[in-house]
Parts: structure tokens; sequence; C-alpha cells
């Protein structure tokens, strides 16, 4: 028997690409990452925004802390936060993406 | 012992009345003309036989008794005389007793009202003939009348109401149209007769109730079912036609203007109209879960029924009708919630029209409204017929109602000057509830819109993935729905059901694009999952061609969007398969659980279920067994022994035995999507390490401080009520135990 697919409509869920080995185990974390400031999934998006995906897209410093772009532009912005990174109070750098 | 003193007491009291009667004149003789007078004037009155014509009215003449009568009258003893009359009456009633019983034994025996009314003229034969002359003066007239009647009621017999009633009955008008007045008219007698002999006034209710079962029969008999049209101007005309001239003869046969008329009749003329109105509310009344089933054909019936309700106060009385009709035909397990919900929607479009301060809505509304929050699929039923689901087309909703956001219960505003207090028999509880429109009653049966708009993403979510993705038509139609919710619920309420819209068309996008840099057979719905309802994910793992298919797709995509992945799930979707056989070929669109199985079955022909099921990754064996008998029904497996199937490369008749196992109980099919309230037990599920932890600790704890120290737990948004649900279900499941509201570990 030779079995043909002529059309597969299949259902799969996007997930930012945080550079965690997902070649295995990753059954397991199902609820995501989430963003240190505002608490919400990557996935989601963040408090200012209503469309997740490229409409709010994550920022990667090169201390390895992930957020929700908007998030830590906002955070940046006071003057409190003395251009550090929230998690580790290092000054912050964002990471060129190495795709 | 006569002393003295008696002696000559009595001799004067003796000459005193001798002197009297003797009125002075020599001798005894003016004695002997009193006794004279006497004996003329007793016989004079008294009652005699009916029949001997002859007798002695005539002997004696008018004027001879006339004088005697003066006579006995200067002696002052008419007292006297009237009373010897009255016991000649007593004596000689025996006559009118013997022909009471003759008449009552004849009607007994034809039941005929005619022997009834010929009764009743005898007596009053009797009656006249035995009056005293009005020379008596009125007085005694009177007094004869009195003891006549009295007479008369003492002799009647038990049957004999019943027997005038029915005589009542037969001077009414029939209920044939043609019927001239005539009947009427010539019951005139009959009513006079009745009149004087006392009888009208002694059965006077008996009268009454014989207009009022006329009315109740001519209500019943024409109104009943009648719902489409108003019936009460007909009544009215009815009443005017029919009933005043009955009233007239019976009631005002003696009145000279109408002026007197008017004032005879007003009482029980108001009487008879309200027991129309009466009768007809009761008939609305008995009848008003029908009605409203028939509403809005039965319009007519309701205005009735509101006209009605403003003369008789037959509110609580409907109330309790409606409840009770409503807790015997609708509220049970046997009702489709959706057949309560029509109901209930048509129940509070009639009771607007009845009562529009919605005083009666409330009070029947409320045990439906707690039936129907009972139920577990009402929501999922609402919401359906909000989005237009069902095909059955009679919508809750109606097309020309405007769409308008939901409205709040408002508080009252004391500054309008229109303001109206609440109506007089409002329940404690009782809400204004203003005229708003069916979504919003239906939407607050329950407390919050959240538990709606939950049950609509999932509807919304079941739907869009059944949606192939070049059907941009459908998509169109659940944005078009989406569009008018958000009138309702409001635009945040709905943003998560924007985003899965958008997935659709985002997917749409990539897709078009993936293909153009590598054809591929896989078009993925792709979905942001957070936005989307809980999915049913397992761990399927597709074999074969399509791994190799999943991933050269999820390496487009990565290559088309470099910061994101895809992470398949499995279990959704639909597969289009063409099979090659020997002698065949089948073309099938199945569920990817069916592609799997069949995909192995082009490796080996031979597999066990377990086999099947330990290589796809740990499936339930009843959904194994279900796609499994998809193949068996299509007639490309075959289960040769059991839990081992072999593909038919060359068809095969199906055996007895598969058709048997085809009858075999499969479970029914699982919904891909979980269901709002599925989704909730999933989630407080998480926490239940946190109370399993707080009570190891701190021993038996109530559900408040449970609660609040669950707060501190990011995230958890449960309520109490929530919560003791979900304790009192890890109960059941024998993991706690509870005594006096205090929470424990079983252990």
């Amino acid at each position: 028997m030779k079995v043909t697919v002529k059309h597969w409509h299949a259902v799969a869920q996007w997930r930012w690409d945080i550079g965690n080995n997902d070649t295995a185990g990753n059954e397991d974390d199902d609820d995501g990452d989430v963003c240190g400031i505002c608490r919400v999934p990557f996935e989601g998006c963040c408090p200012s925004c209503k469309m997740p995906g490229d409409d709010c897209p994550l920022i990667w410093g090169e201390c390895t802390h992930i957020f929700h772009m908007h998030c830590l532009l906002k955070w940046i912005g006071t003057a409190a936060s003395k251009q550090q990174c929230p998690m580790d109070r290092r000054p912050w750098v964002t990471a060129e993406r190495k795709v | 012992m006569a002393t003295d003193a008696v002696r000559a007491q009595v001799a004067a009291k003796w000459q005193y009345a001798f002197s009297r009667l003797n009125r002075g004149e020599p001798g005894i003789s003016g004695l002997m003309t009193f006794s004279q007078a006497w004996r003329l004037a007793t016989e004079f009155l008294r009652p005699r036989v009916l029949t001997d014509r002859s007798g002695s009215h005539i002997e004696y003449n008018a004027d001879d008794f006339r004088k005697a009568l003066h006579l006995i009258n200067r002696c002052h003893k008419l007292p006297a005389l009237l009373e010897t009359f009255l016991d000649d009456l007593r004596k000689a009633f025996k006559l009118v007793e013997r022909e009471v019983e003759q008449h009552m034994a004849e009607y007994e025996r034809t039941s005929g009202p005619t022997i009834i009314n010929q009764f009743i003229m005898r007596v009053l034969e009797w009656y006249k003939a035995w009056a005293p002359p009005a020379d008596l003066g009125n007085t005694c007239l009177s007094t004869y009348t009195l003891n006549f009647q009295t007479n008369l009621f003492s002799i009647l017999p038990s049957s004999f109401p019943p027997a005038f009633k029915a005589l009542c009955a037969s001077t009414l008008p029939s209920p044939d149209p043609d019927a001239k007045l005539d009947d009427i008219i010539s019951s005139e007698s009959f009513w006079s007769a009745a009149e004087m002999l006392g009888l009208m006034d002694r059965y006077d209710s008996l009268v009454a109730s014989v207009g009022y079962e006329h009315i109740e029969g001519h209500v019943l008999s024409t109104c009943a079912g009648q719902w489409e049209k108003p019936v009460l101007g007909d009544l009215k005309n009815w009443m005017a036609d029919k009933m005043i001239p009955w009233m007239l003869v019976t009631y005002a046969r003696n009145a000279q203007t109408t002026e007197e008329v008017r004032h005879l009749l007003q009482g029980v003329g108001s009487r008879f109209e309200f027991h129309m109105n009466k009768t007809l509310c009761d008939l609305r009344t008995r009848e008003i879960f029908d009605i409203i089933i028939d509403f809005p054909d039965s319009m007519g019936a309701l205005q009735d029924l509101k006209e009605c309700l403003q003369r008789v106060d037959q509110r609580s009385a409907l109330v309790q009708s409606l409840r009770k009709a409503n807790r015997k035909r609708l509220l049970h397990p046997g009702a489709d919630t959706k057949l309560i919900l029509t109901q209930y929607v048509a129940t509070i479009k009639c009771l607007r029209i009845v009562d529009p301060p919605g005083v009666l809505l409330f009070k029947i509304a409320d045990p439906i409204r707690r039936y129907l929050r009972e139920r577990p699929d009402t929501i999922r039923c609402i919401v359906a017929n909000l989005v237009g689901d069902d095909n059955t087309g009679d919508s809750l909703v109606d097309e020309n109602e405007p769409i308008q956001p939901l409205q709040q219960p408002d508080v009252d505003d004391y500054t309008d000057p229109n303001w109206e207090p609440e109506p007089i028999d409002a329940g404690p509880e009782f809400r204004t509830n203003k005229p708003s429109d069916i979504i919003s009653t239906l939407v607050s049966i329950y407390h919050s819109k959240d538990l709606f708009v939950k049950e609509l993403q999932v509807l919304l979510a079941q739907r869009l993935l059944a949606v192939l993705e070049n059907d941009i038509e459908k998509v169109d139609k659940e944005r078009k729905n989406i569009e008018i919710l958000k009138i309702r619920f409001g635009e945040a309420a709905l943003q998560v059901c924007e985003v899965m819209l958008r997935d659709m068309s985002d997917s749409k996008r990539i897709d078009t694009h993936a293909q153009m840099q590598k054809p591929s057979v896989v078009h993925p719905t792709i979905i942001s999952r957070q936005f989307w309802p809980a999915l049913k994910t397992g761990d399927l793992v597709m074999p074969g061609q399509f791994q190799k298919l999943q991933e050269e797709y999820a390496s487009e995509f990565h290559k088309f969007k470099p910061d994101k992945k895809l992470r398949w799930l499995p279990q959704l979707g639909t597969v289009h398969l063409e099979l090659e056989l020997q002698d065949r070929t089948v073309d099938v669109t199945v569920p990817p659980l069916e592609a799997a199985f069949i995909e192995l079955f082009s490796q080996q022909t031979v597999w066990s279920m377990d086999e099947l099921i330990e290589v796809v990754g740990s499936i339930d064996r009843s959904a194994a067994l279900k796609a499994l008998i998809t193949w068996v029904d299509l007639g490309v497996l075959k289960e040769d022994v059991e839990d081992t199937f072999r593909l038919l490369e060359v068809a095969e008749d199906p055996s007895a035995e598969s058709r048997e196992r085809r009858m075999a109980p499969v479970t029914p099919d699982v919904a891909p999507v979980m269901g709002a309230q599925q989704q909730q037990a999933e989630k407080i599920k998480v926490y239940w390490k946190f109370v399993e932890g707080m009570l190891t600790n701190l021993g038996a704890l109530p559900v408040d401080r449970i609660q609040s120290m669950l707060r501190i737990v990011p995230g958890y948004d449960q309520t109490v009520e929530q919560l003791t649900m979900f304790l009192e279900a890890a109960r059941r499941e024998g993991l706690l135990t509870v005594r006096d509201g205090m929470w424990k570990l079983n252990r």
C-alpha cells in the first residue's frame, strides 16, 4: 500500500525561539517563560499591546535576560532604571540575535 | 284560696270586658251582635279550598263584612281576629302542602321547569285567594304575606331550590343568536309571581348564580383557545345584547324611568360584568402557558388578560398558575435547554405586554433563571444562538432588534422627573426591569458576562479550527459575528477573539509565503497559544512521512520568522489521504490519528493495537480503537484476532465478526477544545500542591484561611466559591475531610 498525503490541515502553535534546547523534554514547559517585568508569558503580549507575536516582540540582553521589548524600553526610559537590566542590575546591552 | 281581694279583682275585670263587648247595649244584646259579627268576619276570612268557587265569599257580602269589622274594631278585638285568621291559615296550609307535594313529584318525574312555573302560578292563586281584603289595612296585609311566605318556605322540599334554579335558567336567552326576545318577555309573569311570593328575596343568590353560570358558560364556550383576537369587546357586546334584557325583566320589571332602571341594575350589572372579567381572567390564567407557547399568535389573549387584570385582582393567581405550569411542563430534565430558553424569551415578551412594569415577570422568571443557572449547557446554548450556530432557524434574538451594548441594572435616578416608585406588589428583591433587550436579560442570568466570553472563545476556537485554510468566507463570517458581539460585550472582552481571528489570517499569509518557497501539502493554522482556549494536547507522534512533512514545514517557517518556531499539535486538524491498494484506491479525509495508523500499516501489514499505541505515543485506547474502526469501516483494515488488525490489500466482504465489532461501544467523540468548566477545573488543580502543603504544615484550616493564603500564589484568581467547590471535589475523591468547616488532609 502506498499512502499519499494530498492535503494536511494541521494545527501548530508558534513559540519564540529563545534558544533553550527544545529537542527533548520541552513537553513540560507548557506554562512557558514569562517576561520578568510584566509577568506575562512571552507568547502573550505586554500590558500596552493587544496583539501578540510580531507586534509585541521580545528583546534579548547580553546578560541573557529576555523581556517584552515594550516592557524593557519603558523600564529603561525611567530614571530609576539607570539603564540597567532589571534582573541583574548590569548595564543593559541589547544582544545581537544569533539566528 | 280566693281571697276577697282576688275575687273583687276578677269581678272587676270581667265587668270591664263585658261592658266593652256589650258597648252599653241593654241586656246582652250588644254581646249578641258582637258574636254575630265575629262569626261573620272569621268565616269571611277563613282560607278555603280554591276549587269551591261557589263558596262563602259570596254568601257574605262585603258590606256586611265591613260592618262586622267595624263592630269588632270598636270592641278592640281586631288583633284577636287577625290571630284567629292566621291560625286558620296555618291549618289550611295543608291544602297547599298537598299541591306542593304533587307538583314536586311531577317535577321529579319529568324534570321540566314548566311544572315549577305552573306550580308557582298555582301558589300565587292560593295567595291571592286567601289574602284579606284591603279594608283590614296594610299592617294586616303584610302580616298575612309574611305568614304565608313563612308557611310556604317551611313546606318547600329541599329539591325545590335546584328546580327553581332550573326554571330561572330556562328564562335566559338561549345561546342561539336567532332566538327572539319573546321568551324573555313571556317570563315576566313568572318573575312577578316569584317576587310576590317572596321567592326573589329568598333565592336572590340563586338567581344571581344563574346569571353567573350563564356568563361563565358563554365565556368558556366561546373564548377557550381563541387567542388570536381580543375577545373582551365581543363579550361586552354580548352582555349588552343578551344579558341586559334578561336583567331588565328579572331585576327592573317595575322600573318606570330609565333613571330608575339604571339605579336598579347598577349593583347587579357591575357584579355580572366583574364576573365576566373574572371568568375570562381565570380562563386565560389557566391557559397562560400555552398562550406563551403560541406567542406571537396569541396577542389578543394577552391584551385581554391585561385589561382583565386591571379590573380583577388575579395577579398572584396568574403568577402561581404560570409558575406551576413552568415547573410541571418546562423545568424538568426532559426539556431541551434550547426549548427552555425559547420559552423564557417568549415569557418575557408576553409578560411585558400584560404587565409593563415587570413585577409579574420578575416573579415568574426567577425560578426559570435559577433552573437555567443549574443547567451545564445553558451558556453554550445562549452563545451558540448568539453566533447563529444552530441551523434550526428560530433564533432567540429578534432580527429586528437593534444590537446594543449589554445593559447593567441601573440605579434609581431620583432626579428624573418621571421617576416612579416600585409597583405596590413588587417583591423585596425586585429590580426595576427596564425594557432591555433579550440578550441582556439572558446574559444577566449569570452574575458576570465573563462566562459567556469564555464560552464564546471556546466555541470560536472549535469553529475556526474546523475551517480549512482556503475558506476565507467562513473566517469572514466569524469576524462579522465577533464584530456584532463586540457591540454587545464590549471591545475589551473580545480582544482574545480578535487575536484568534488574526491568527487565522496570519496563518494564511505565512502559508502562502511558505508554499512559494517550497511547496508542501501541509497547510497549518498557526495559533497564539496564550489566546486560545486550552486545546487537547497529547503525545501523539506522527510517524513516517508525516513527521518529515512537519519538520520540513517547521524549518521553512523558521526561515521566514527567524525568531519563532513551530510546535505541532498533532491531534488537531484533518488529513486528506489517498491510499493506493492493489485493487483499489481509497480517497478519504480523516483525523490525524487515523492517518498516523494507516501510515504505520503501509510499513507493516499486521499490527496489534498495543504496538500501534506504543509507536504513536501514549494515546487513549478508546481513541485508538475508534481510529482503527474508521479504517475497518472503510474496508481497509480487518480485525482478525481481537486487537490485531491486518491491512486488506485486496478488498474482502466485511465478515460478520467485523460488523459485530463495529457495533462495539465507541466513546463519544471528544471535543478538541476543553469546555470552559473543564478549563476551570484544570486551572484550579494547579493549586492542589499548595493546599496540600498548607494543610500538612498547619493541620486543619477553614476555607477562608486557605483562600487568603492562596492569594499569595501568583496568578491565583479563584473565588472562595470556586475554591470550596474544588475542596468539595477533593473530599469526594477522599483526599480531604471536613468537620465544622475545617478542612483537613485525609490520612
